[in-house]
């Protein structure tokens, strides 16, 4: 069977979708719940395509070609289109690619991780991150403004995280060596798209304040899947940069659960894309309907998924932790 | 263990055993979980954790499925609900006459506090329901399974002492059986609508008057006349064929009708009637007031004017025909259509007639119902099913409901023709489950199909074997969607699949699937019977035969009607409907419900036809026709559709799920004052482009009461921008106000829930702005036209310059 994507004639093999047939033949479309070889349903509605013949905008990853059909994958109908959904899903999509103080820092150091290491009790590993910045035992944190602290999330629910405190701090523990590397610099993209988390509701604030009590009081709100989103790295190839119509989701921020193994599971990113809803058995289902509809893992299914599940997702809701 | 403890233990037992039957008797694979868990919730009210427990334990279905589907459909509670449920409809037609308050009204006489929905003595839960179906008689409200119309707020306190008193009286009288034949008929309707506005308590009086008076009639519940905002109504038939019949009833005025027609049985009792009926009108003037004595032309002239419109295909027999007579059926050319197929025609021919009629799908795309036939007709698959779909879930539209309490004899016929014609071997009827009436009547009538040889194996001797069954919807509006559908019947949450395949080709277990609508198959036996000429010469060009309508809103006389294609709007309105209700003037007419859209009074001479229709950014849809006067704000018609839809949406793909909530928050914001001019370009840029791209029927249309309002109303769109609602419908953007025409009469102040108009005898009221929630109470207390809702703009303009002198 032949069709035409964007005017070039190309053969289908059997069985193949648009998408399997444009992706194959070198044109590339972006999708977010599917994923090769696994079950899948059409929801995201990123992989549209559109039909030359009625004109009519169809999901790629569940179409099959017919005769001679005509698909365009590159008018500006189809690409906007295709920046809508993805808004669309931006908008109900509560995270931080970044974390917002080390996107401020002007000296580069790493203070989302190294915040973390700080809060797991590996001070080595922390003062690594403070060592490739600065020649210990000096540091550049007393002449600085400290933008680092004026942007922290946690800033805005009761008092931001001392960050300048800690840096000393483990510069000071004197007893733990600490090698620079520059490898452990923050290097951030700032061409890449970074979702932003927008502001805490007053009960929120409440809840995050009761229930996130870190030794650094951190939140760490930098994504663990920053490097491999399919979300953000399609956000990014449509020229994304911020949500047209807000951010408002019923999500709440920081419900993450601990599944098995390092599998972590952070509703607040979740595009309720599916994947791993039809891929685990009695494991994750949908809940309810409508702009409330979630996906869920309940307790008692905890032991029905493995860590592989997280390959799947297509955002940091599904994660293998740090 | 405790006493307490070892009763507990034991209930619980109990219970689990009783679930087990249940289970038992339902089925054990993962297709049953739908009529496994209505079963469940009918038995506990609800869905307690333990039993599901055991249905895991004792079934295929597993977790994932149950929180899937039971969190899916509306239907399912996961906790516990008062006694009694207190359902306010939120249908269009109760939303525009004032829903909304009814609900808080209800809240605030059982003072329900914060978020709860239950009393704190477990007595009555509440909740907002889509639609009853009883539009006629708006605001409705159910109250478990009795159904109250015209609910105002004022009327609350009345509507629930009167569910309290008929609890307290329960009782049921035996029917006596009649040896000589009755002297004449007396017959009710007794659907839905008719039982809201107290056929009931009437039915009961007719009995009752039977009995002590003596009279040897027959009392017939009959089919809905259609007439729904003149019920209750008597129609009484006398063997000779006269007809009288007595609109708005009181249960009062029922011996007085009977007394009037008929005479008891003993000369004794006959001379006893007579006796206390001059002695009563002696006393009692009020039965000299009484419809009864109207002439018979006074009495019924709009009815009758409601009725002559109309053409009758789908509710043929609409009156006088019992739903549930076979016998009456068929001697009204019933099973006529069914028999001349078998015996007469291949299924070929059947197809091509149906494709010659022109009839087109009723329930809502308007597809060529003969190509479809045709498409399932010419699959291989051995196996295929038919499908009714009786899935009516648009806010302000009861046609599906009508037709199968009234009339399920026709649309079973229709049926198991289409079933002949397409080789299916197996039928199901879905019947929403908030329509229980509707269920069991087609039940029984099935029931009766079967007994009479018309249904089961060699039907008539023609070798051809179908059986049909009920499948009740667990109350999901996308489920009628077809793919939906097949996916809620197969125990799926109702996630529709992108087409093609379509469901003639790849349906119900992969097998080819005709589905129809009711009203679809309920105009097959009458094409068959009289000829697809005759039918298609009914209609226009491109929309054949009747469409059957519920009119409702804003109009003097609502109720189901039947009209031939091409009839214009305004036709409808004023000639059946008898135009707008008090005399205000036609604004828009809504169609299609949640997937239509609202077409401007200067365009209501446009005929009733499918494409017409879609011309004006509106469609057919399944048949709601809400009328909208001058007091009906647009935008929030708008809004009222969006929020609708957004919680109905399945989920499933982004530009529903997301895309609509985003419309929903722009309109709350213009609805709230907040709105800003680039949100109009938003609104119209994100409702054009879910149109296009959503994945179902129900995402694509679901933009279109925007996009027509957009379109047709765009000022008032502006003007809320501007911070005036001019119909002062949205609450958050007038405050209530009395003007000098206030002589203090304090009714008000008693009238006010909320304690917001201080109690001043002779003195200009004051409504605290503070404490007021805009319910509208004291506005139809006030005698004296003294309370106004002001934008709250100029209330604001107008304090800063002159302040207020009562504080």
């Amino acid at each position: 069977m032949k069709i035409f994507i964007d005017g070039n004639e190309i053969e289908v093999k059997d069985g193949e979708t648009v998408l399997e047939a444009c992706r194959r033949t070198g044109t590339p479309i972006p999708s977010m719940c599917f994923a090769p070889g696994k079950e899948h349903k059409p929801s995201c509605m990123v992989c549209m395509v559109r039909n030359e013949a009625t004109g009519q905008m169809m999901p790629s990853c569940s179409t099959y070609p017919t005769d001679g059909m005509r698909i365009d994958t590159r008018s500006d109908e189809v690409l906007q289109t295709r920046r809508l959904a993805v808004e669309l899903l931006l908008s109900d999509h509560r995270a931080d690619c970044e974390a917002p103080c080390t996107i401020a820092c002007p000296k580069k150091l790493d203070i989302a991780k190294m915040l973390y290491h700080y809060d797991e009790g590996d001070y080595p590993k922390a003062k690594a991150y403070v060592a490739s910045v600065f020649a210990l035992p000096q540091i550049g944190c007393d002449d600085c403004k400290a933008p680092c602290e004026k942007v922290c999330r946690r800033g805005t629910v009761d008092a931001n995280v001392p960050i300048r405190e800690i840096v000393k701090k483990l510069a000071a523990m004197e007893d733990i060596p600490a090698q620079g590397d520059p490898s452990l610099l923050s290097h951030i993209d700032r061409t890449r798209f970074s979702s932003r988390l927008g502001a805490f509701s007053p009960q929120e604030k409440i809840r995050l304040k009761e229930t996130v009590t870190t030794p650094s009081t951190c939140l760490h709100c930098a994504c663990l899947s920053k490097e491999e989103c399919t979300l953000r790295d399609v956000a990014t190839s449509l020229a994304i940069k911020s949500p047209r119509f807000g951010v408002n989701s019923l999500q709440p921020f920081k419900a993450e659960k601990k599944i098995t193994g390092k599998l972590v599971f952070e509703p607040s990113k979740c595009i309720r894309c599916g994947l791993c809803v039809y891929n685990t058995v009695d494991g994750f289902t949908f809940k309810g309907r409508g702009f409330g509809m979630q996906v869920i893992l309940p307790e008692e299914s905890y032991s029905h998924v493995s860590e592989e599940v997280a390959s799947l997702c297509p955002t940091g809701a599904l994660s293998l932790g740090h | 263990m405790c006493q307490d403890c070892q009763e507990k233990a034991k209930e619980r037992e109990a219970m689990l055993r009783r679930a087990e039957a249940i289970i038992e008797r339902i089925g054990k694979t993962r297709d049953k979980i739908i009529p496994l868990l209505q079963a469940l919730q009918s038995e506990f009210s609800y869905l307690p954790s333990d039993v599901l427990e055991r249905v895991y334990d004792l079934t295929e279905i597993d977790r994932a499925q149950m929180m899937s589907v039971a969190t899916f459909y509306s239907q399912f509670r996961l906790v516990p609900y008062g006694k009694h449920v207190i359902k306010v409809c939120n249908g269009t037609a109760c939303h525009v006459k004032g829903a909304d308050n009814v609900y808080d009204a209800f809240r605030r006489e059982l003072s329900m506090e914060g978020d709860s929905i239950t009393t704190a003595d477990g007595l009555y839960s509440i909740e907002n329901v889509g639609c009853l179906g009883c539009c006629a008689l708006a605001p409705a409200v159910q109250i478990d399974e009795k159904i109250y119309g015209h609910v105002q707020p004022g009327r609350v306190t009345e509507v629930l002492e009167e569910f309290e008193k008929a609890q307290a009286a329960q009782e049921q009288s035996a029917k006596e059986e009649e040896t000589t034949p009755p002297l004449g008929e007396v017959r009710l309707g007794m659907e839905n609508c008719c039982q809201a506005s107290g056929t009931a308590e009437i039915f009961a009086e007719v009995e009752r008057c039977k009995k002590d008076l003596d009279l040897n009639v027959s009392i017939k519940p009959v089919s809905c006349i259609g007439a729904c905002n003149q019920v209750p109504m008597i129609d009484v038939a006398l063997p000779d064929g006269q007809i009288f019949r007595y609109p708005n009833v009181k249960v009062e005025d029922v011996q007085e009708i009977l007394l009037n027609h008929f005479n008891a049985g003993s000369p004794l009792k006959r001379f006893r009637n007579k006796l206390f009926r001059s002695l009563d009108h002696f006393h009692n003037d009020t039965v000299w007031e009484s419809d009864v004595w109207k002439e018979p032309v006074e009495r019924t002239r709009t009815i009758n004017n409601f009725l002559t419109s109309q053409k009758r295909v789908s509710t043929e027999g609409y009156g006088h025909m019992a739903p549930l007579d076979l016998d009456e059926y068929i001697s009204n050319g019933g099973i006529e259509a069914l028999k001349k197929v078998l015996s007469e025609k291949s299924p070929a021919k059947i197809v091509e007639d149906i494709l010659a009629s022109g009839l087109r799908g009723r329930g809502g795309g308007g597809f060529p119902s003969g190509r479809k036939w045709a498409m399932v007709a010419s699959q291989s698959n051995p196996t295929k099913y038919i499908i009714c779909n009786g899935d009516e879930g648009d806010p302000g539209a009861f046609m599906d409901r009508i037709l199968l309490e009234s009339y399920p004899m026709r649309v079973i016929e229709g049926m198991i023709i289409a079933a002949y014609a397409v080789g299916a071997s197996e039928g199901i009827f879905y019947i929403r489950a908030e329509y229980p009436q509707a269920v069991i009547r087609t039940r029984k009538a099935l029931q009766m199909y079967r007994d009479a040889g018309y249904l089961g194996k060699d039907i008539l001797g023609s070798g051809f074997d179908f059986e049909i069954r009920v499948f009740e919807g667990a109350g999901a509006f996308v489920c009628g969607e077809e793919t939906a559908l097949i996916n809620s019947i197969e125990g799926k949450r109702g996630f529709p699949n992108l087409r093609p395949p379509y469901p003639a080709v790849h349906g119900l277990n992969g097998c080819p699937t005709l589905i129809n609508n009711v009203e679809t198959l309920s105009q097959v036996p009458y094409i068959i019977r009289n000829t697809s000429s005759t039918y298609s010469a009914i209609g226009t060009d491109s929309s054949k035969g009747t469409k059957v309508f519920a009119l409702v809103g804003k109009v003097n006389h609502g109720g189901l009607i039947e009209v031939p294609m091409g009839t214009t709007l305004n036709q409808i309105i004023e000639d059946i409907g008898g135009g707008v209700e008090g005399g205000e003037k036609l604004k828009a007419v809504q169609t299609g419900g949640p997937s239509g859209g609202c077409i401007p009074a200067s365009m209501c001479d446009t005929p009733v036809d499918y494409e017409a229709l879609k011309g004006l950014g509106a469609i057919m849809g399944s048949g709601g026709l809400v009328v909208l006067g001058e007091s009906s704000c647009m935008v929030d018609v708008a809004r009222y559709f969006t929020t609708f839809t957004s919680g109905e949406s399945c989920g499933k793909c982004t530009f529903c799920r997301v895309g609509i909530r985003r419309m929903l928050d722009i309109l709350d914001r213009i609805c709230t004052g907040k709105g800003k001019m680039e949100d109009l370009d938003n609104l119209e840029y994100l409702a054009k482009s879910i149109s296009k791209s959503a994945l179902c029927g129900l995402g694509k249309t679901a933009p279109n009461p925007v996009l027509s309002t957009l379109r047709y109303f765009r000022e008032e769109y502006i003007e809320h921008i501007g911070g005036v609602c001019r119909t002062g419908t949205c609450k958050d953007m007038v405050v209530y106000q009395v003007n000098d025409e206030c002589v203090g009469c304090t009714k008000c102040s008693k009238a006010c829930p909320a304690d917001a108009i201080a109690y001043t005898p002779y003195e200009k009221h004051y409504i605290d702005p503070d404490k007021c929630t805009k319910c509208g109470l004291c506005i139809d207390e006030c005698s004296y036209d003294a309370i106004k809702k002001v934008p709250l703009k100029e209330a604001e303009k107008k304090s800063e310059t002159q302040p207020t002198s009562v504080a």
